[in-house]
This record gives C-alpha cells, sequence and structure tokens, in this order.
C-alpha cells in the first residue's frame, strides 16, 4: 500500500533522479558503477530525510545540497566478490537496468570536469543545470559574489582542459 | 568562452534527456532502503554491543567465576571495568557527534562539522584509547599475583604472553586508525579551504 511518504518520494525521485546521476556521473569521471552507488546513497538519504523538508527552499535546492554532500564526503565501497542468490541478481538487474540507458556519447565532458576539484566539478554542474548564483550560494553557504568569481574561474579552467584534450 | 559554455550546457542538457528513466522499480528501492537502514544502525551500534557484552562478561567472571579477594586485585578488576565503562561513553560520544554531520546542511556547515568530528575521532585514537587500554593494562597485571596463587605457573605466563600479543596488535589497530582519521581529516581540512579560497 502507498502511502503520502511514497507518493511524494517517487514523484521526487522521477524528477530529480537523471539530474542527480548526471551530477554523480561528472563527479565520478563517468565510473557508471560509482554514479550508481553515489545517486542510490542521495535518493535513500532523500527518503531518510524526507520528514525533515520544511520547504524553506524548494525541492530542487534540498535534493542538491544532499547531492553535493553526499557526493564530496562519499567514500567508495571495497566490492567484495560473493555469490548472490538469484533474487539479488534480479534486483541488481532490474535496477541497473535504468542507469544503462544513460548516454554513452560525451564521456569526454565527464573526463574533462573530472580533472577540476571536487568542489568545482560541482559546482560548474551546478551552473550546467541552469542554477543562479543565489541558488548555488544557498547549497554551499558561501557569498553568491564569491560563488561568481568561482564559477568565472573554473569555466576559464575548464576551457583550458576542453583545449588540451582537443589538442591530444 | 561563452559560446563554448553555451554547447557544453546544450550537451550536458541531450546527455541528460537521454538518461531519463522508462521505469523504475520502487519496491527493490524500497528494499535497499531497509537494507541500509539495518547496516546503519549496525554500523552505529555494533561496536557498543561489542564493549557491553565484553563488559557483561567480564564483570560476571569477577563476581561469580573468580571473584578476586586481595585489596590490590579488586583495584585491578575495577580500573578493567572503568575502562570498559570509560570506552563506552565514548563511544556514545562519538555516535552524537557522528549524527551531528547532517547533509541538509550547507557544505561548508557540513565540512565543518565533519572537521569537528574527525578531530574528536583523532583524539580518541591518540590519548583516549592509550589511556584505556593502559588502565585496562595496569589493572590485568593487578590481578595476575593472585590468579598465580591458583593457576599453573606455566598458564599465567601464557595469559601474560598472550596478553602482550593483544596489545601489539591492539597498537598495530590504533595506529591504523589514527592514520586513517588524519587522512580523513587532511581531506576534509583542503576541501574546506577550497570551498573559501
Amino acid at each position: 500500500m502507498r502511502n503520502s511518504k511514497n507518493e511524494a518520494f517517487e514523484t521526487i525521485y522521477r524528477q530529480h533522479h537523471p539530474m542527480v546521476l548526471q551530477m554523480c556521473l561528472g563527479f565520478v569521471r563517468g565510473d557508471k558503477d560509482t554514479a550508481s552507488d553515489l545517486s542510490q546513497e542521495i535518493f535513500i538519504s532523500v527518503w531518510n530525510n524526507l520528514d525533515k523538508f520544511r520547504g524553506a527552499s524548494s525541492y530542487k535546492t534540498w535534493i542538491y545540497r544532499i547531492t553535493v554532500n553526499t557526493c564530496l564526503h562519499y567514500v567508495k565501497k571495497d566490492k567484495k566478490v560473493r555469490r548472490l542468490s538469484s533474487s539479488e541478481i534480479e534486483n541488481q538487474t532490474s535496477i541497473i537496468d535504468t542507469e544503462k540507458t544513460i548516454n554513452d556519447n560525451i564521456p569526454k565532458l565527464y573526463n574533462a570536469i573530472g580533472q577540476l576539484k571536487r568542489i568545482d566539478r560541482l559546482l560548474i554542474m551546478m551552473v550546467l543545470e541552469n542554477q543562479d548564483y543565489d541558488s548555488i550560494a544557498e547549497v554551499i553557504g558561501i557569498n553568491p559574489v564569491n560563488v561568481r568569481v568561482k564559477i568565472h574561474r573554473i569555466k576559464k579552467r575548464l576551457e583550458k582542459i576542453l583545449k588540451n584534450n582537443k589538442d591530444e | 568562452m561563452s559560446s563554448d559554455f553555451k554547447e557544453l550546457q546544450s550537451k550536458w542538457e541531450s546527455t541528460k534527456k537521454n538518461s531519463e528513466l522508462s521505469t523504475t522499480n520502487f519496491d527493490d528501492l524500497y528494499k535497499k532502503i531497509k537494507i541500509k537502514e539495518k547496516e546503519n544502525v549496525f554500523f552505529y551500534y555494533s561496536t557498543i554491543i561489542i564493549l557491553l557484552v565484553t563488559l557483561i562478561v567480564i564483570s560476571i567472571f569477577f563476581y561469580y567465576v573468580a571473584p578476586v579477594k586481595e585489596m590490590l586485585s579488586r583495584i585491578g578488576a575495577g580500573l578493567m571495568i572503568l575502562g570498559l565503562v570509560f570506552r563506552i561513553v565514548i563511544e556514545i560520544r562519538s555516535i552524537h557527534k557522528a549524527k551531528q554531520i547532517n547533509i541538509l546542511e550547507t557544505t561548508l556547515k557540513t565540512a565543518d562539522n565533519a572537521i569537528k568530528f574527525h578531530q574528536f575521532r583523532k583524539t580518541i585514537h591518540q590519548v583516549i584509547a592509550p589511556i584505556i587500554i593502559g588502565l585496562y593494562t595496569i589493572g590485568f597485571y593487578m590481578i595476575t599475583p593472585e590468579f598465580s596463587l591458583y593457576m599453573k605457573f606455566w598458564n599465567v605466563v601464557l595469559i601474560d604472553i598472550s596478553y602482550v600479543v593483544i596489545g601489539l596488535i591492539l597498537f598495530f589497530i590504533i595506529r591504523k586508525g589514527v592514520k586513517k582519521e588524519m587522512q580523513k581529516l587532511t581531506d576534509i581540512v583542503k576541501l574546506k579551504n577550497e570551498i573559501t579560497d
């Protein structure tokens, strides 16, 4: 039976999962398994904190905070090789299948973003997501003017990386 | 740069559209959430449970199995139990500090809280843990003379040697913990500097 929490969560998931997954991919230089793990961690946090959402900011800003903090504090798990049961395999497959629809056309973009500092990757991805400086400042906790200065520097750095990558 | 960035932005958008989900099996996701909740409880409370069980076993041992009679031994048993109680209190405090790292806060605030937590953990590993082990060790060797009255000499020697071995293992575990904590702390301080830079 679906309750209102499930409904709210599923709506948020459908609306924001592509953005979250893509930010994770950009953060981990296109490593799909890690990005999938990360996005899962993020939505588990969304579920666990859904009752705490007070509407002081938009859902999007709220999810950005969870995404940025989870990415920055994520510790990659050691993949332990163990035999999975058939039901586990089924569960894994259905989740991984959804992730496999990701377009592989622009790994170069993830690679370029991945060459930036960790916080810079997330900042530039929020800009790519059309977030304004005020909402980025709200997520990071610094002044919007500082955000503007940072973004300017990051864009220059990214331009240099992309130029170098093209020359290679 | 501006046109290049617009191009980048359109690539970004097109990739995202392609990654939109056709169907999501929420039942699987909820199962994973349940598993994660259990893992979190285990992660937070497993050490406390182990320490509590050890405390109960040691207390029962000294009360029912081998009630020591000499004052020196009683003080020793007290030090061992006190060390464990102190360790449990520290672990509870550590969980409280860990829970203060709230990912709903801003990145800067979260980094600050994470720094406080890892500094606390560093202090535990560098100062508190050696004190607790010291208390426990002193207590252990204070009991040994009375135990030697009831046990064969070689058994006492064996117990004493095995304690040194356990002590060495603990030393390396603590050293590893300190290194890990220092690395995390350095990483987060670096991150904070990058945010405020």
